[in-house]
């Protein structure tokens, strides 16, 4: 679980992209992060999962952090399917032991066992995607970090990765979801962050906050 | 506290040593595959760079021409290790922008992956060396147990140097092309080809201030004249690859946190 996110501001040039941002989340939790581009949602991921240190304030966080962030960074399109899972598990820490017992599971779930010794490249963009999803997943973490990564695969695969995630949230997982599909954050979150320009705009309750972030937005729609 | 938090940094490497193998394994695998004749080249490419040298210069500083192929050979591999090891670690972490911009992992784990595989592919490149060796009629004696000390010596040396380039590298990206150059003077001046005696007094004093000049010396005396094997090379040998060490994981630790920002 996440403790807290405390007074925690990140520097980039002079510009802060967060600042005050105060929270806590706790086991079983799923906040939901929503906001503009540019609003800091991605930096305060990032924050979180140690990729950038905040120069002021403190991140405290329990347990193991699985990422799932922009999946298939870690892939090598020479390698095969195989050598990939390995690669890319090992880049989220596993141990060889960790992969070896969860090789199988990856395997299934991705559906892509046909194709598993095949290098990278000649995989579908949605293969691609579909085998990273997998490898994140099985990381079996204390914390998720999820960054706009449901919409992964075809319409069967999604529905797939949906149900993986509210299973997490069942497990009590905790759970961080940054997402411009609002419907999605409503399915997975009960709480939501409304960030703009790197401050909390609000926070709370996902259905309250949610349409009154709707509302904002066709106010501004309006006034154009 | 510092020395502590120096500690922990290198615990977590450990932590990620499973990366570390699959990332030198993925760098074999590559660079071989493609190629019609793979792993030969790991053989043929110094041998080829001998047979350059040898034709150039062995008329000139060759004596015997037995030990000549020794000689160079044994530099161009040394130097190699060294060089294609540092050199592509330049450009580790920004080759790697991608994943370190997304999820957390000690980075020293690229230019450490990197200097790794290029001991693998040096061990490989010690059969065509060894073939030369027993072709030219030296027996090798037992000064070829310090060999697993040199090579660790040489290691730690280039470890070093490819911290400090690789981060400097993040920061100003003209590092790797200065670097670029420098490797190609710098290997002028390690007596790959050509003996140190041939030089005027003053610039052999000068030579004892490049550690390459002492690693290819005690590689050399390992393998075939071990009144190389002093103890000047020794301790200078020692003394630079602790340095360089040193300095570069300093370099690396503090600014670790910084790297992210300017990728």
């Amino acid at each position: 679980m996440i403790d807290y996110v405390k007074g925690k501001s990140v520097e980039k040039k002079t510009l802060w992209a967060l600042r005050n941002i105060s929270l806590h989340v706790h086991k079983g939790e799923s906040l939901g992060i929503i906001g503009p581009n540019g609003a800091g949602k991605s930096t305060l991921l990032k924050v979180v999962s140690g990729v950038m240190k905040p120069a002021r304030g403190k991140v405290h966080t329990n347990g193991t952090i699985a990422p799932l962030i922009e999946l298939s960074a870690g892939f090598d399109d020479e390698l095969t399917g195989e050598e990939n899972i390995y690669l890319n598990a090992s880049i989220l820490g596993f141990s060889r032991k960790d992969i070896d017992e969860r090789y199988e599971r990856i395997v299934d779930f991705s559906e892509l066992s046909d194709f598993i010794g095949t290098p990278l490249k000649n995989y579908s963009s949605g293969m691609v995607a579909r085998l990273a999803f997998s490898v994140a997943t099985e990381a079996n973490p204390d914390i998720l970090i999820i960054d706009e990564v449901l919409a992964v695969g075809d319409a069967r695969f999604r529905q797939k990765s949906k149900e993986r995630i509210l299973a997490f949230k069942d497990r009590g997982i905790a759970i961080l979801f940054v997402s411009h599909d609002l419907e999605q954050v409503k399915e997975v979150c009960n709480k939501v962050l409304w960030l703009d320009h790197g401050a909390i705009e609000r926070y709370g309750d996902t259905h309250e906050i949610i349409s009154e972030y709707v509302e904002c937005q066709t106010t501004v729609k309006r006034t154009d | 506290m510092n020395m502590v938090n120096y500690f922990e940094e290198a615990k977590e490497i450990f932590r990620y040593r499973e990366l570390l193998r699959n990332l030198v394994s993925r760098d074999i695998k590559k660079r071989y595959k493609r190629s019609a004749l793979g792993f030969l080249w790991v053989m043929l490419d110094p041998l080829l760079m001998l047979l350059i040298f040898y034709v150039i210069f062995a008329g000139l500083f060759g004596s015997s021409k037995g030990t000549y192929t020794t000689y160079v050979m044994s530099g161009i591999i040394l130097w190699q290790f060294f060089s294609q090891g540092t050199k592509i670690a330049s450009i580790a972490f920004l080759q790697n922008r991608n994943i370190i911009n997304k999820i957390y992992l000690p980075k020293a784990v690229f230019p450490l992956s990197i200097v790794l595989s290029s001991l693998v592919h040096f061990i490989f490149s010690l059969v065509p060396l060894f073939i030369i060796i027993l072709f030219s009629g030296i027996k090798p004696g037992f000064s070829l147990f310090l060999l697993p000390f040199v090579v660790a010596v040489v290691f730690i040396f280039s470890l070093g140097i490819a911290l400090t380039i690789s981060t400097l590298a993040v920061f100003m990206h003209d590092v790797t092309y200065i670097y670029d150059v420098l490797l190609l003077g710098w290997m002028y001046l390690s007596a790959i080809f050509y003996p140190v005696s041939i030089l005027p007094e003053k610039l052999q004093v000068l030579m004892s201030l490049n550690p390459l000049y002492h690693y290819i010396s005690l590689f050399r005396g390992c393998l075939y004249d071990t009144s190389l094997l002093t103890a000047g090379h020794i301790v200078s040998g020692i003394f630079f690859a602790v340095l360089s060490f040193l300095v570069g994981w300093s370099i690396y630790y503090r600014n670790k946190d910084r790297i992210i920002f300017y990728l």
